[in-house]
């Protein structure tokens, strides 16, 4: 469909590809700063690190609301619109998780016990797989939508993984000698860390429901 | 001028109310501006009617001979018909209204063209039957298609759009001509306008009636069609516009609002859905007796009441 026909259109396809580019930078930095925070704990790398995830985050939301006045602006499909609209709220609560843990860390003065670490890598090593598989779903949606149902079956299958995981880590961190008070906040943390991935499942199951509707 | 006025009212108060059977579904949405959507039903409408306008125009007239005094009756009485009904809120279609206001003069001439009577409610019948049958078909065919089609969310939305203003364009330039002819036909009965000039001046006061008058019905009523998908949607436009065009062939001025309910009633069967309430469904049924009844009664009425008038005595 040559370009000079329904211009906003275009202008709402090439703004969601640069909100997926933000979301996706946003999580590198993000995985930065939990290696730092890891390796080194609260540090200046780490607070450079936070800056740069909320830089990030915070240019994802300014490109999502100038979606949301494109779309006022009658670009698409009413039902389009509705869909996209969800679709983008869905998907922003994802950086905002990331930024949540980041502060929670920071704030709280969090150092993360050796005996957790290594499952906290796993954990968000498999939010993070969930993360790019959920971008490459949403821009399939936006491609041709085929494809879309084996990327669901794996984010599920890597959503129970998840949740397996922070089962783990929150029973070894109560069967361990931790002050109790440090306990429920690293629970909290892992709590939070772990539903990156459940956000990631239910936008992936939203993009398979749009996609299964615009079939008729 | 003056008593070709009934005859403009009808057709300005058509191009108010149905216009919206072609683009009340887009511009309800935004996906079309009001004035876009006005402009090309008007400039279709116009095109409809004076290309394909003639053949209603010709069963209308052949319905009875009209003297021109009997021509102003029957638009005048089709022209009340349309506005009581429509203040009461009932459905209302021109084509009946007109139909029955000849048939109640030709009552009174006892010279009634029962084929050509015949014919007209047979496509009454047939019309929403025909929005029901062709609406079945399109989905299927077009669904067909559409399923099979490499193209991305926003490619797909683009085309539905285009699509909508295509099929819009091609809805209302089926509506200017079948319908042209419950504007302005029982004046080319009567021999005040010829062919051409009926068409023009009916396709001009439908465009009128577009242009200044259906802005809110085309929001209000498209809002009915909105609730349905933008693919059904388009299917139920095709569906009627289509309708309305064989009718135009056969030469049958018929209700396009009755078109889109039978339209919608099909894409319903197909998606295993209740589209039309029972409701809608008895109006129609009622709507096909009362509308002629009403009219006929009215044009009766108003031909005897201008035949009272002082007679001195010896």
């Amino acid at each position: 469909m040559p370009k000079f026909f329904f211009k906003k259109q275009h202008q709402v396809e090439a703004l969601i590809y640069e909100y997926l580019e933000y979301l996706e930078t946003s999580r590198k930095h993000f995985s930065e700063a939990i290696n730092t925070c890891l390796e080194t704990g609260v540090c200046d790398d780490f607070d450079f690190r936070i800056r740069l995830t909320h830089k990030f985050e915070s240019k994802a939301d300014d490109v999502r609301e100038k979606i949301k006045e494109l779309m006022y602006g009658k670009a698409l499909l009413p039902e389009s619109r509705g869909d996209i609209m969800g679709l983008l709220e869905a998907m922003d609560k994802v950086p905002r998780l990331f930024e949540l843990v980041l502060h929670m860390i920071k704030t709280q003065n969090l150092i993360i016990p050796d005996l957790i670490a290594s499952d906290i890598k796993e954990l968000l090593e498999v939010s993070f797989e969930n993360c790019e598989l959920m971008i490459k779903q949403v821009k399939t949606l936006f491609e041709r939508a085929k494809g879309i149902r084996p990327l669901v079956a794996t984010i599920d299958f890597n959503e129970s993984r998840c949740d397996h995981i922070e089962r783990d880590i929150i029973t070894k961190l109560f069967d361990s000698d931790l002050d109790p008070f440090q306990k429920l906040q690293l629970k909290e943390m892992v709590v939070n860390m772990g539903e990156i991935s459940d956000q990631t499942d239910r936008i992936s199951k939203r993009v398979n429901i749009i996609s299964m509707k615009r079939r008729v | 001028m003056l008593s070709l006025l009934g005859g403009i009212f009808l057709g300005w108060s058509l191009g108010a109310n149905d216009a919206s059977n072609v683009f009340g579904s887009a511009v309800a949405a935004r996906m079309v501006k009001f004035w876009t959507a006005a402009i090309l039903a008007s400039v279709f409408v116009l095109l409809g009617a004076l290309l394909e306008g003639q053949a209603g125009i010709e069963t209308l007239k052949g319905l009875t001979p009209l003297n021109p005094e009997q021509a102003i009756v029957c638009s005048v009485a089709a022209a009340v018909t349309v506005t009581i009904m429509t203040i009461l809120s009932l459905p209302v279609s021109t084509s009946q209204a007109v139909v029955g206001a000849i048939l109640g003069v030709a009552l009174l001439n006892q010279n009634v063209n029962i084929p050509g009577l015949g014919k007209v409610v047979a496509c009454w019948i047939g019309t929403p039957v025909g929005g029901i049958i062709l609406s079945i078909v399109i989905y299927r065919v077009l669904a067909f298609f559409y399923n099979r089609l490499n193209i991305n969310m926003f490619q797909a939305d683009s085309l539905l759009r285009l699509s909508l203003i295509v099929a819009g364009s091609y809805g209302a330039y089926a509506l200017g001509a079948n319908n042209v002819a419950n504007v302005t036909a029982v004046f080319v009965g009567a021999g005040e306008l010829t062919v051409f000039s009926a068409v023009l001046l009916g396709g001009l006061s439908i465009d009128l009636g577009i242009l200044t008058f259906s802005r809110r019905v085309m929001e209000t009523v498209g809002r009915r069609l909105v609730k349905l998908d933008p693919f059904s949607a388009l299917v139920v436009l095709l569906a009627e516009a289509i309708t309305v065009h064989i009718y135009t062939i056969i030469g049958v001025p018929v209700s396009t609002s009755q078109a889109v309910i039978g339209a919608v009633l099909g894409v319903g069967i197909v998606k295993g859905i209740r589209t039309v309430e029972r409701r809608t469904l008895i109006n129609i049924l009622v709507g096909w007796f009362f509308t002629p009844a009403i009219a006929a009664v009215i044009a009766l009425s108003i031909y005897f009441a201008m035949q009272l008038r002082y007679v001195p005595s010896g």
